[in-house]
């Protein structure tokens, strides 16, 4: 697998786990008056470990490149995610 | 996170605000452009419409060099720096080595400008200072770059300057992450109903959190471009070289080994550009040529960083038989950790280890850290508005830089777009940069209102981008889509639509400032009523 397939791949399968967290985030949902109380502490803390392993991946096959990319990827998509969602559900 | 006392965190406070307010504004513009500046190569392309497929260094370039060495006074035989410039043409820089008046060491000679096809286009004599300014087809990149690296302050002031902005923006990065007592549990909340100190104080922190390990990353890496060559060389090389800036240099960058003098000529360069291209995978950036026509020449080939690896590769040759001595580690002659961490530094900073992905994702981290100064300001004003009126003055100002300063850069653009075809990029460019930012001051001073300003800015940029395009294409005379694409250049078509949907993002955004107020002025209107 060449380097930009792993970048991608692995800010994919991040990218996931960083959605559930934005959607069930207590914090975020009491802001924008949503219904129910967002996930448990425990589930939260799983989701980012899960977030974690595909960088972790690219880490440990020695791809300082494509663990960049995903570092700064993830980044890019969790502040997307936080200013763009909020504004939908205030819509 | 971190707890710190109630009069630790005040101070933290601080630190913070007055580190973003006193330089935020300079940091801004050198973020801002540093962010554009990561697409430098690809903006040189987009606007003076390079369509040439091959590196020059992956054609014949051993009886070019040949026929400039014949043509170039002996005094300048002492090294050759080889290199790409506009179109994948030869940027040749015939030099010797000598100090200065004030006895800094410099690089006199003699610099050849050839196009893809080998022919002379320039040929200008100085040291490397004069003859290494703009040129009429890279006018507008080298104008993002220059005012990047050091805000077109003459050196070293100007690289002093934007190191300090670095080390600010260091200090704001620390000590928000100090005062922020629930970075992780706040970084995904955007109070958009809340007061508008609140709302800016989420945009603020949400965007910081997010791009925190980059604005270590960019700040450092920032700082040690600008104090390296300032402070670093002249205190390391006055603690163990007794000054020797030249000793220096020659010890931590240099190709020990003993001198023979002997008159050689150079060995086949197409022979070290074919080897270099088979080891690495990819053409060279840039050939050193040390003590040219010696028997003891040696020839340094640099490159990108390899596919999955992030440090530049540089590889030694013999110059006069043109053979493979060894990989030239950054620092020193063996690879060591300090080495390695000199190495990563300028992929670290401009993002250019993995093409155009990691690029992408660089642009997209600058804008991030652009929202983030920009937010910061914002809030430091908003919070104080309503005790000093005359805080209104330094909103317009943030306006006026954050908003006019986008707007300078397209209008750049556009003379540069203009102005190409005549040859006279070099001095229009930036006339166009300060016309536009006058123009800006101007509507600072005269628009009726702060929200009145901001739309007039996003408008006028708004409107210039949405131009660009067609400039490129019916002023300039640049490739069309077809054209671009068939000659692997699909970035000009993608830099086309970028600016367009950039520019009708902008007015739509004007029309939604535009919109703000009076719904906010309908709602207290209405609270005050009930």
């Amino acid at each position: 697998m060449n380097m930009f397939s792993l970048a991608l791949i692995a800010l994919v399968l991040s990218a996931v786990p960083i959605v559930m967290l934005c959607m069930g985030d207590p914090k975020r949902r009491r802001a924008v008056g949503g219904k129910g109380s967002g996930m448990a502490p425990g589930q939260r803390r799983l989701l980012v470990v899960v977030a974690c392993i595909p960088g972790a991946i690219c880490a440990g096959l020695g791809d300082a490149a494509a663990f960049l990319m995903w570092l700064g990827g993830c980044a890019l998509i969790g502040w997307i995610l936080a200013a763009y969602l909020p504004a939908r559900a205030n819509d | 996170m971190i707890h710190l006392k109630k009069e630790e965190t005040k101070a933290m406070v601080a630190v913070h605000g007055w580190s973003g307010i006193l330089l935020g504004l300079l940091l801004y513009a050198v973020v801002l452009t540093g962010t554009v500046a990561v697409f430098a190569h690809e903006i040189g392309a987009w606007s003076a419409g390079h369509v040439a497929r091959e590196s020059i260094f992956e054609k014949p370039i051993d009886a070019t060099v040949r026929r400039l060495t014949a043509m170039t006074p002996p005094q300048y035989h002492e090294a050759v720096n080889l290199f790409e410039i506009g179109d994948h043409g030869l940027g040749a820089f015939f030099h010797r080595h000598e100090l200065d008046a004030e006895g800094a060491p410099t690089e006199s000679g003699i610099y050849y400008q050839l196009d893809n096809t080998g022919r002379i286009n320039r040929t200008v004599q100085g040291t490397d200072e004069e003859v290494f300014g703009p040129r009429n087809d890279d006018a507008l990149s080298s104008f993002l770059v220059d005012t990047h690296v050091r805000l077109h302050v003459p050196n070293p002031w100007g690289l002093l300057l934007t190191g300090i902005l670095g080390l600010a923006m260091l200090v704001a990065a620390i000590s928000g992450v100090l005062i922020h007592r629930h970075l992780f549990k706040d970084i995904f909340t955007l109070r958009r109903r809340a007061s508008p100190v609140l709302v800016d104080r989420d945009k603020h922190s949400v965007a910081g959190t997010w791009s925190l390990p980059f604005a270590f990353i960019l700040a450092f890496t920032g700082s040690f471009f600008s104090f390296f060559g300032t402070i670093g060389v002249p205190v390391v090389a006055m603690a163990a070289f007794s000054g020797d800036v030249e000793a220096l240099s020659e010890a931590v960058f240099g190709n020990p080994g003993p001198a023979d003098p002997r008159p050689v000529a150079i060995g086949n360069l197409d022979r070290i550009t074919a080897d270099a291209i088979s080891r690495t995978g990819e053409a060279p950036t840039f050939l050193a040529i040390e003590k040219f026509g010696r028997a003891d020449a040696t020839v340094t080939s640099f490159h990108n960083p390899k596919a999955s690896d992030i440090e530049p590769v540089a590889l030694l040759y013999n110059g006069a038989t043109a053979t493979f001595v060894r990989a030239k580690p950054t620092v020193g002659t063996t690879p060591s950790a300090g080495g390695t961490l000199a190495g990563i530094m300028g992929p670290l900073h401009f993002g250019n280890f993995a093409g155009i992905l990691s690029r992408a994702i660089w642009f997209g981290l600058g804008f991030a850290m652009c929202y983030v100064t920009f937010t910061g300001m914002r809030l430091w004003v908003v919070r104080r508005k309503d005790e000093a009126r005359s805080l209104a003055w330094l909103e317009r100002t943030l306006t006026v830089v954050t908003f006019g300063l986008p707007f300078g850069l397209t209008a750049s653009a556009a003379a540069f777009l203009v102005t190409m075809p005549m040859g006279s990029a070099v001095f229009w460019t930036p006339a166009a940069f300060l016309i536009a930012s006058a123009g800006a001051i101007l509507a600072g001073v005269v628009a009726p209102s702060n929200d009145r300003l901001t739309q007039l800015l996003k408008v006028a940029t708004g409107a210039v981008m949405i131009v660009l395009p067609l400039l490129r294409l019916f002023v300039s005379g640049g490739p069309g889509w077809n054209e671009a694409i068939a000659a692997d250049q699909p970035i000009i078509a993608a830099l086309d639509v970028a600016f367009v949907v950039a520019g009708i993002w902008l007015v739509r955004g004007a029309r939604t400032t535009e919109s703000v107020p009076r719904r906010r002025t309908a709602t207290l209107g209405a609270a005050a009523e009930a």
